[in-house]
């Protein structure tokens, strides 16, 4: 059988143990440090929400279709939901930064479609070319470019709002 | 994998042994994890309610009221913080360190397979109380941490593509956001306190509480760590400016970074593959782990005295009403989908006595498998095979160990399933059937594999519990050992159960009692 400890030593290795307790929690609540970003970099974030064009145009329907329909669904224009998907470009100093083809959100892809990115960027002066084309043809409809300077940490934030003419650039 | 399980197993058992040399046996913290745990929500919970009352929910003053409290000239705001930041912390810690020690000795299995599954949820309450705590401090911590989950749950087919939209600049958050999220914070540890509740439903006696020197002094421990230690604030949240460097609390945060480094899907994958492999471990019952039979009532010897009742560790036994023609008002009923086939309950039957005289005894209550007048019979038979100086019986505890190597000539090893499934009669019954000595070793004292063997066996020694070991009966040659698989430490205890016993002449043993004496 182990033979008991001296109470003095037993006492010591409890304060040992919730002294090793309270340095786990102390250490980890805050540390180690993360870095979640280089010292000379920026951050880009894209994020919009947009509807693109309606696909298909509306059509008359023709007699012989409209017969085809059930009574109650015999509407004689026939004007199809789905949108177009919306395609994006941004291109940072001539070259491409980001691409991306979203399709509308719904079942009958008829909501609008959504596109958030993060992208860490090199901090410093810098040239944006945006692009989106929301038409079915993919044809570009909205570009806009801009020159800025980011200091490191700082964001930068590229929206698009239809009423405001297009793309957004905002600094943080 | 049972080899690890096993492996890891021994690892719990010497950590645990290590702890009982500090603290007292029962004083072991290694043992109190989950009422550790619960002890610390409930600082949390309760600092909480403290800290809302000064908390200022909206844009503009959530910052300030994290400030105003690290900054108290008298420390007490100091205090404040810390206890419910570090309680919380402490509060994942201990729950964790609680899952791997439980997972490690096999506690999803069998009956516990309901506790188990209801620890899960536990663990994402308790992991979106903490995050969502950390948001309400609003300061670089709390932006980088609120737009990372919301980039993560973007990740998810729900339509919420745009969560972090409302993080990209201050004019699209507003105070209803703190009044949300304060709402979610409050809201979630109150379900976790149900939800523990729930945790703990299909356990007799649940250990809610620590011993009370424990909770004194973790709570000493908090206290004393948020005033040399103290909790602080970031700088104040800015969504045009991303710190490079950022200390974190990792006990929440650190899913952030592991998104930053996988991507949001395959962390989604990854926590719901976890969070599923934790549910199905029940099904995995292991090659050594046949259900043994559950407890089976014998109405012609129950007397429905309800012992079984107060003595099963998983509320398996309950009472009801006579179903027989015999005068006793109720019976005991054996809920087999519960029992988990320790033989506590056989232990606590006071028709469990070996100095009946039916040949072929059957007590109140019994195991299928392992019978009482099986085990008076190996008893027997195995005190006629001693020969030596002093005798000795070691009833062993299989939970803790095979402890079979031991048997030599003059000592008599009969494993049960769980000490206290030994009623104390027949220590009385084996001393007087020539047994010199009795010696009893199961799970280290506080870690019965059944919860409450240990406990209960002891308070049955010492004539605190039904049935007692009669006060007539010796209590020298009686020797209790909590000494887990340590098998020198049964060697020992048989060693000095040995040197401490009289002589005495085999033609003093006295001869069995007659039923009608015993009772």
């Amino acid at each position: 059988m182990v033979k008991p400890l001296p109470m003095a030593l037993r006492y010591a290795l409890q304060a040992l143990a919730y002294l090793g307790f309270a340095v786990v929690i102390g250490y980890f609540s805050t540390g180690p440090a993360y870095r979640q970003l280089g010292d000379n970099e920026a951050v880009l974030k894209l994020s919009f929400s947009h509807s693109g064009q309606l696909k298909f145009a509306c059509h008359e329907r023709a007699a012989a279709e409209l017969a085809k329909l059930q009574p109650n669904m015999r509407n004689k224009m026939d004007c199809p939901r789905e949108r177009a998907l919306v395609r994006v470009e941004l291109d940072m100093d001539g070259l491409p930064l980001y691409r991306v083809s979203t399709a509308p959100l719904g079942l009958q892809k008829d909501g609008a479609a959504t596109v958030y990115r993060r992208l860490s960027i090199p901090a410093g002066a810098h040239h944006f070319s945006a692009r989106l084309a929301d038409g079915p043809d993919g044809a570009i409809n909205y570009a806009k470019e801009i020159r800025v300077d980011l200091r490191p940490g700082q964001v930068i934030i590229v929206d698009f709002l239809t009423g405001s003419g297009g793309f957004v650039f905002t600094r943080g | 994998m049972e080899t690890m399980l096993k492996s890891l197993r021994r690892a719990d058992e010497a950590l645990s042994a290590a702890f009982d040399r500090a603290f007292a046996p029962t004083h072991n913290p290694w043992r109190h994890l989950g009422s550790l745990a619960f002890v610390c929500l409930l600082t949390a919970v309760v600092s909480g309610i403290v800290a809302y009352a000064l908390y200022d929910t909206s844009v503009a003053g959530a910052y300030a009221s994290g400030l105003r409290l690290q900054n108290d000239a008298l420390l007490l705001g100091r205090l404040l913080r810390g206890v419910h930041r570090y309680g919380a912390d402490a509060f994942m810690l201990l729950t964790l360190a609680h899952l791997l020690r439980e997972a490690v000795r096999g506690h999803f299995r069998g009956v516990r397979w309901y506790s188990w599954l209801t620890g899960i949820p536990l663990l994402w309450l308790l992991w979106l109380a903490g995050i969502t705590g950390l948001w309400l401090l609003w300061d670089e911590r709390a932006i980088f941490s609120v737009t990372a989950m919301a980039e993560w749950l973007q990740a998810l087919p729900l339509g919420a593509d745009l969560l972090a939209r409302n993080f990209l600049t201050p004019a699209a958050l507003n105070d209803r956001f703190f009044s949300l999220i304060i709402f979610v914070h409050i809201g979630l540890p109150l379900l976790l306190l149900a939800a523990t509740w729930v945790h703990v439903q299909r356990v007799a006696l649940p250990r809610i509480w620590p011993p009370r020197a424990l909770t004194i002094e973790t709570l000493a421990m908090l206290a004393l760590l948020a005033l040399v230690w103290p909790a602080t604030s970031l700088g104040p949240a800015d969504t045009g400016h991303v710190v490079a460097q950022l200390s974190l609390d990792w006990f929440y945060l650190w899913p952030h970074p592991l998104v930053n480094a996988l991507s949001a899907q395959v962390v989604w994958w990854l926590a719901a593959a976890l969070t599923l492999a934790l549910a199905a471990l029940p099904l995995w019952r292991g090659p050594t782990q046949a259900r043994r039979a559950a407890a089976r009532v014998d109405l012609a010897n129950c007397n429905g005295c309800a012992r079984c009742v107060a003595d099963c560790p998983f509320g398996a036994v309950v009472m009801m009403p006579r179903t027989d023609q015999r005068r006793h008002p109720a019976q005991a009923w054996v809920n087999a989908d519960l029992c988990a086939a320790c033989g506590i309950c056989v232990g606590s039957c006071p028709s469990a006595t070996p100095f009946r005289q039916i040949e072929d005894m059957v007590s109140g209550i019994e195991m299928p498998d392992a019978p009482m007048a099986a085990l008076r019979r190996e008893l027997r038979e195995q005190l006629a095979s001693l020969s030596g100086a002093s005798k000795l019986v070691l009833f062993s505890c299989r939970q803790a160990a095979d402890f079979a190597k031991l048997a030599k000539p003059e000592t008599a090893v009969i494993a049960l399933e769980c000490a206290a499934m030994l009623p104390p009669s027949f220590i009385e019954y084996a001393l007087r059937l020539g047994a010199d000595g009795v010696a009893i070793t199961g799970c280290r004292e506080g870690d019965c594999e059944f919860r409450l063997g240990d406990r209960w066996l002891q308070q049955r020694l010492a004539g605190q519990r039904e049935p007692r070991l009669r006060a007539s009966v010796d209590q020298q040659p009686i020797e209790v050992q909590w000494c887990g698989s340590d098998m020198l430490g049964a060697e020992a205890a048989l060693a000095q159960l040995r040197s401490r016993l009289r002589p005495r002449p085999t033609s003093s043993h006295p001869a069995p009692l007659k039923e009608s004496e015993h009772d």
